[in-house]
């Protein structure tokens, strides 16, 4: 049986980064959950990231002519904690042995305010 | 104006490449930092990146730095005043403790960079805190050791970075903030990396002094340097 939903008072706020990622190695959307894990958990460790409630909305593959792998996604976290998350994700330099860097674009309220305002 | 005042100068394609990726993630002014071996070389090609760095979306003031890597004292002098008029911002590898204390009371060097290289301490004490002060001499804080560490090493140099800040508070030399970027995966969004450094512990001023005050105050002293006969000294035009 699935639990009702909380009302919306007693739910947690959230709110959208739109980050951009560079890659050696093709990533998929389940790698960047792992080494968006990886990167809170090695800096700020597993009772500080439980706060995070980290979720990747969206994830997109930008195609450029570069000589990376070009990415861009959506990452939703709890309110109030933003900073934190900003700065573990610039400490991750590699992931599976191959180069990445995550870069933060921009913070928005809403998934749809992050995608028109950061990626498209 | 976010400033940068280390990223690795190698060749004309890969420092331009750095300086377009600098651009687009918002910072203004970085500095190329070469060594003995490459600096023959960039006085080729520097006016050049300069120039087409000017012509991106977000313009991007891009400066020269010689770093002095040596563990002898008097090798570390002779090279600072052979350099000083040519080169606008010198700085010195510390690590060695005759090193930090030698660039700590040269006045004629203006960064002493990483002071806790490959040591268990943070490399500088009370008296080279002073001493820095004195002869304006910036400490600089170097993102770059926090990304090729890891766990304990990473801890260890935290705690460098940490204690360094604390005596900043009570001596204020200054202190600046560099990515020390050597490849595209290493340069950081500006912000991103403000919210590190208040993670550690610094606070918004002191965040703003090493990413923006603090440097430009360095640069713009050099340009004047010419015109300096001795400290607090200046030539100045009769018409200014």
């Amino acid at each position: 049986m699935k639990l009702k939903i909380l009302p919306p008072t007693l739910r947690k706020n959230h709110r959208y980064l739109a980050i951009d990622i560079k890659s050696q190695n093709e990533i998929s959307k389940d790698d960047l959950v792992m080494a968006v894990w990886d990167a809170c958990i090695r800096f700020f460790g597993e009772c500080e990231s439980s706060n995070f409630n980290l979720w990747i909305v969206r994830f997109y593959e930008i195609n450029d002519n570069n000589d990376y792998n070009h990415y861009k996604a959506i990452l939703k976290c709890q309110r109030g904690f933003e900073d934190k998350i900003r700065s573990s994700l610039i400490t991750l330099t590699k992931f599976k042995g191959s180069y990445i860097s995550i870069n933060t674009l921009g913070l928005s309220g809403t998934i749809s305010g992050a995608v028109s305002k950061y990626i498209d | 104006m976010f400033y940068d005042l280390n990223i690795k100068g190698k060749n004309f394609n890969e420092d331009l490449h750095l300086a377009k990726e600098a651009s687009l993630l918002g910072w203004n002014s970085v500095a190329f930092n070469y060594n003995d071996d490459n600096l023959d070389n960039a006085f080729e090609y520097f006016d050049t990146l300069q120039e087409e760095s000017l012509n991106f979306n977000n313009p991007l003031n891009v400066d020269f730095r010689y770093e002095i890597t040596t563990n002898n004292s008097n090798h570390l002098r002779k090279l600072s005043r052979k350099y000083r008029d040519k080169i606008n911002l010198i700085s010195v590898l510390g690590g060695h403790l005759k090193v930090n204390r030698t660039s700590c009371e040269t006045i004629h060097i203006d960064i002493l960079s990483r002071p806790y290289f490959k040591r268990k301490d943070c490399g500088i004490n009370h008296v080279l805190a002073k001493e820095a002060a004195n002869n304006d001499v910036a400490i600089e804080l170097c993102f770059k050791d926090i990304l090729t560490t890891y766990l304990s090493y990473r801890s260890k140099i935290l705690a460098n970075f940490k204690e360094i800040i604390s005596l900043h508070r009570k001596f204020d030399f200054p202190l600046i903030l560099t990515s020390g970027s050597t490849f595209i995966y290493d340069i950081k969004n500006p912000v991103d990396l403000s919210y590190f450094f208040k993670e550690i512990g610094l606070k918004e001023e002191e965040i703003e002094e090493g990413f923006k005050n603090s440097p430009k105050n360095l640069i713009n002293f050099n340009k004047n340097r010419e015109n300096l006969i001795l400290k607090g000294v200046k030539k100045i035009d009769r018409f200014d």
